[in-house]
């Protein structure tokens, strides 16, 4: 594409290279991050190989085919690979003014699960059902918001008074009341981190902080106080400082993780092995919530360190984004990105063994899940999204 | 990148410094966590990695335990004594149906109304009597809470379906067909067969039940008397050991046997149950015979001994008890049974006071006097004392006066006399002279008399082959200390006197018909070896096709010391002994008045040892004998407590016995003898 020269005629260079030349060197797709792309793919299938062990034997065990779930697991990585692209395809900064209706929509979503449109399972409307696919949408909620803090924070650049703390803490706040109703405590508190996340790269001052961390103490005191939170959910969450292989009690659970993880050492026993903890099926929720139980006793310490490794190369590649991103907007995005995923992972991997609170949160790309497999994939989206088009 | 990238230009410069600096304090934050994370699987999987893989094993692996077939008992000929046999039992978890609740009588009343009959004459009454008993049973404290209780056993097959298809009228209740001992002799012998019952955690613990193979664990079916308890080892088996893997339901998807089961061994004892019969029914026509005289003889023991290998040919103790209602766990009105009828007059039925009495033996006693005065010297298989009515001893003015049972006074006598008249002088002497040259007020303190004593078998447990033995006591010089210590007399220390009246078998000496039987034994063979007392004899096992006993192992009879008698001392007191049945004087010549002597001589001893005044009534009485005097086959002691003198009532309880072990026909039943002796 030729400019016109303040004298008229045809420019077609720009400190002496062509622009056809400059455009193609700046083009998006010349940019993409394959780095990301491949650690993203690295731990679908690693997930996809873990989905299928912690699985396999209980589903023959039952007659039913062995390997459903991993086959489910690779239709929604497909579905997630074309959202994948659909969120690479739009420039980002677009993003920006759809924000308040990506955020009104998924408020909406989440209004829906609390009507009869949303489905129960085990005591919690978290789902709706679409027949094929039942979609969470608080796990959409958790990008969507992130964006949508982003597109605020960057109209403000930096520079967040205290009403603008306030009003994203009524960002975030929208969401949780709808999600504390299902419930749902594990995705509130990555909310909680989410904001937390922005606020610090945000701009948020040091004091503003202290102040939100203060009042944020005080009310999970007060929740704890007035009873807000149902007996099992306290059990629950308090059940990490007391394992106990005790069936009854609520350490069960945690006590049966550990002793997974323990007894892999450091090679593991094997994807195939008979007679662990995974194959008698000591651990419930093993496929989604506990997955990383199932990693650290087949794989073993190598395997588990692996796993880690990958995640601390995808974290990297998030900040550096953030850092190489072309506007505070885009660097926001990815901040984002990197504190749900850190967050994520960090108490996913530490309920399991046992130094953080056992609450619902999956492990980004591995546990088994649509809804979050596709939330995650968006991220990444974004993250390329924001990486190619750092110099347009 | 060209010209540093536009992110950095411009007015957002500052601004994009201090988003780096953010960033990087999130970087920080994210890199704790990745610490966090390293360190705690670092800690799991490299460091504690053997603790986490025995919790997995301990989650996954289950042995399992069949009950292998407890052995059987047998007699010497091969009549069994004890075996199994299967009992359909309900049982009920005590878990789900706690005792006291309203649950638990409605439970035990579902139960009852299936077995008491509609119309059964009183249908309520019994109703409520069966709730009664199983309520017992169910309360009963020695089994295990956490298995489930035998509340009725042997009942019919058609009440399980009953049970299996009304579920919700009969919660935790499960029939189990369980393994029952049965006694196919009833009463007989039961202080030698003993019981079994549940292991419990003080014998699990104990040195006995230690380093068994395969170990004990609790739940076991343990004897707990008798030689069921002393052959355990022997009686319980081997069970299947299984082990198998489970998953978290807990269902099995794996199971490799580790151990098959064997049996429990049969035990063959030196027990007759001929002989047994004849000694339990003579104890108690003997008891009976002295209550009829108004005694109290509250409680009584026979032991027949084999003298030439110490084994147990009966052994019988009264008042004595059902194994079979201590088979199957003990209601309250069986302990009531067991701890005596003040009614009747019986003592507790549980001690077999053949060994574990601790009484004085009174007369019986002088053969071992006789034996340690020869042994040491003081006197000669031709020694003659005199007999006077009263003998003193002590310096003049402080003496004390020792009196015999008879003021008569025989003049000078020798050993077969002084046995046959029981005289007290006569051994009060050989006591005196023991006491002068070696006791501890007068002699040297090395104490010889009670040397032999020990070694003839008193003062310690016998050996035999029978739990909770005891070992009665010789008293000397150290003892008294002890006593003293203890509050419980002996002031003055050890007096002179103590020895005269141990050599009479009074005093604080005390023993067992046991051990009277295996110092008379010592007495009946040339040898004169102690025995160790045995009532196991063989271990062996039916074969599996002729199911003949194959005999695996014997017992070997054991000596365990010998009598330093020479052969013709051991003849004075023998004559003594057979003098006793024979002599003129002879203070059993009553007793078995009319025996067949001429073709079973009978050689003993009565003994009468005082609790109060000879003739209070509240003695020992005590006849120690054998027979065929020429050549002993058996060893027969008897004890009877509070039942007057031992030639007037224990000697026709040994005749009893010898007419029977002999097959002498005799009509007649225990009848009281002549004796005034003490």
């Amino acid at each position: 594409m030729a400019m016109e020269g303040i004298f008229g005629e045809a420019v077609d260079r720009i400190g002496g290279e062509p622009i056809s030349a400059r455009m193609a060197r700046k083009a998006p797709l010349r940019h993409l991050d394959p780095t990301l792309l491949m650690v993203t793919l690295l731990l679908t299938g690693f997930g996809a190989v873990m989905i299928l062990s912690a699985t396999q034997h209980k589903q023959e065990a039952a007659g039913l085919d062995p390997t459903v779930f991993l086959d489910r697991q690779l239709a929604y990585s497909v579905a997630a690979t074309v959202v994948l692209f659909a969120v690479c395809f739009f420039d980002y900064r677009h993003f920006r003014a759809f924000a308040p209706v990506f955020y009104v929509v998924v408020l909406l979503a989440l209004v829906a699960v609390a009507t009869p449109l949303g489905q129960e399972v085990q005591g919690s409307q978290r789902w709706i059902d679409f027949g094929f696919f039942q979609m969470q949408p608080s796990e959409m909620a958790k990008v969507v918001v992130i964006v949508a803090l982003a597109a605020y924070f960057s109209v403000l650049k930096g520079q967040l008074r205290a009403r603008d703390v306030a009003a994203a803490v009524g960002i975030v706040a929208l969401p949780c009341l709808l999600i504390y109703v299902q419930p749902d405590l594990g995705t509130m508190m990555v909310f909680v981190a989410l904001l937390g996340v922005m606020l610090l790269v945000g701009g948020a001052k040091i004091r503003h902080l202290l102040v939100l961390a203060v009042l944020g103490a005080g009310l999970v005191g007060f929740i704890v106080q007035a009873g807000l939170l149902e007996d099992y959910q306290v059990r629950r969450i308090t059940a990490f400082l007391d394992p106990s292989p005790d069936v009854q009690s609520e350490g069960y659970n945690l006590a049966q993780s550990e002793i997974a993880i323990g007894s892999g050492g450091i090679g593991g026993k094997g994807l195939e092995a008979d007679n662990t903890q995974t194959s008698l099926d000591f651990i419930p929720e093993q496929h989604t919530d506990f997955i990383f139980t199932a990693v650290g006793e087949q794989l073993g310490f190598v395997g588990s360190a692996t796993l880690l490794a990958l995640f601390a190369f995808l974290l990297w590649r998030a900040l550096r984004i953030a850092a190489m991103s072309r506007d505070l907007f885009g660097t926001l995005i990815a901040a984002g990105i990197a504190g749900y995923w850190g967050f994520q992972l960090f108490i996913n991997m530490g309920m399991t063994m046992g130094i953080m609170p056992i609450t619902g949160i999956p492990l980004p790309f591995i546990s088994y899940g649509g809804s979050s497999l596709i939330t995650n994939y968006m991220a990444v989206g974004l993250l390329l999204n924001v990486h190619m088009r750092r110099f347009l | 990148m060209t010209g540093g990238g536009p992110a950095l230009s411009g007015e957002r410069s500052t601004g994009a410094d201090r988003t780096v600096l953010r960033l990087a304090v999130m970087a920080v934050l994210l890199v704790a966590a990745f610490v966090a994370l390293f360190s705690r699987l670092w800690y799991l999987q490299v460091l504690a990695v053997g603790d986490y893989r025995d919790l997995a094993k301990d989650n996954r692996i289950r042995l399992v335990y069949s009950e292998p077939t407890r052995g059987r008992i047998l007699d010497r000929d091969g009549d069994v004594l004890v075996e199994n046999r299967e009992s359909l039992s309900i049982t009920i978890d005590r878990q789900r149906v706690e005792p006291g609740t309203l649950r638990e009588r409605r439970v035990l009343y579902s139960i009852a109304r299936l077995l008491v009959r509609e119309d059964a004459p009183r249908y309520k009454k019994a109703l409520i009597a069966k709730v009664k008993e199983m309520r017992e049973n169910l309360n009963d404290a020695t089994v295990s809470p956490y298995k489930p209780v035998a509340v009725v056993n042997d009942v019919r097959e058609s009440l399980l379906t009953h049970i299996h298809e009304n579920p919700e009228d009969f919660p935790g209740v499960a029939a189990e067909r369980l393994p029952i001992r049965t006694y196919p002799h009833g009463k007989l012998a039961a202080h030698v067969l003993g019981y079994v019952g549940e292991i419990n955690e003080d014998e699990l613990e104990s040195e006995e039940f230690q380093g068994a193979r395969p170990p004990y664990e609790p739940g076991d079916l343990i004897g707990k008397a008798g030689v069921e308890r002393t052959y355990d080892r022997w009686l319980r088996g081997r069970p299947q050991i299984k082990r198998v893997v489970v998953n978290s339901a807990g269902e099995v998807v794996d199971e490799a046997i580790r151990q098959e089961e064997e049996p429990g061994r049969d035990l063959i004892l030196s027990i007759d149950v001929e002989a047994q019969k004849v000694a339990e029914k003579a104890l108690e026509s003997g008891i009976m015979a002295a209550r009829g005289a108004a005694y109290q003889a509250p409680d009584g023991a026979v032991v027949v001994m084999d003298p030439e290998t110490g084994g147990i040919v009966a052994m019988a103790s009264y008042p004595t008890y059902s194994p079979s209602m201590l088979a199957d766990g003990l209601t309250e009105r069986e302990v009531e049974k067991l701890r005596g009828d003040p009614a009747t007059g019986d003592d507790d039925a549980e001690p077999n006071r053949a060994i574990q009495a601790q009484v004085p033996p009174g007369s019986t006693f002088k053969i071992v006097t006789a034996g340690a005065a020869m042994s040491t010297g003081i006197a000669t298989p031709s020694t003659y004392l005199p007999c006077p009515g009263a003998i003193s001893y002590g310096a003049s003015g402080i003496e004390t006066v020792f009196e015999n049972w008879t003021s008569v006074d025989f003049g000078s006598i020798g050993f077969p006399e002084s046995l046959e008249i029981s005289c007290d002088t006569f051994y009060y002497e050989l006591g005196w002279r023991m006491e002068d040259l070696w006791g501890a007020a007068n002699g040297d303190g090395s104490e010889r008399f009670q040397d032999y004593m020990r070694q003839a078998g008193f003062g310690r447990p016998t050996g035999i082959d029978l739990p909770h033995e005891a070992a009665g006591r010789v008293p000397d010089a150290e003892w008294c200390e002890e006593f003293a210590k203890d509050g419980l007399g002996c002031f003055d220390g050890w007096l002179p006197g103590f020895t005269v009246n141990m050599a009479i078998g009074q005093g604080d000496l005390t023993t067992n018909p046991l051990q009277m039987a295996v110092a008379f034994a010592s007495i009946a063979a040339d040898a004169a070896e102690v025995w160790e007392p045995h009532v196991g004899w063989k271990i062996g096992r039916p074969d599996p096709e002729t199911g003949e006993e194959e005999i695996l192992r014997e017992i070997e009879p054991r000596a365990v010391r010998k009598l330093p008698l020479d052969p013709t001392e051991i003849a004075v007191i023998r004559q003594g002994l057979e003098d006793v049945i024979t002599g003129a004087n002879g203070t059993a010549a009553g007793a078995f008045a009319g025996f067949p002597l001429d073709q079973y001589p009978v050689a003993g001893k009565t003994g009468t040892a005082q609790i109060g005044s000879v003739d209070s009534g509240l003695n020992y009485a005590w006849f120690v004998s054998y027979a065929p005097a020429d050549d002993p086959q058996y060893v027969v002691s008897v004890y009877l407590a509070k039942a007057g003198h031992g030639g007037e009532s224990a000697a026709p309880v040994a005749r009893e016995v010898f007419e029977g072990l002999f097959g002498i026909d005799d009509e007649t039943d225990v009848s009281l003898g002549q004796d005034a002796s003490g």
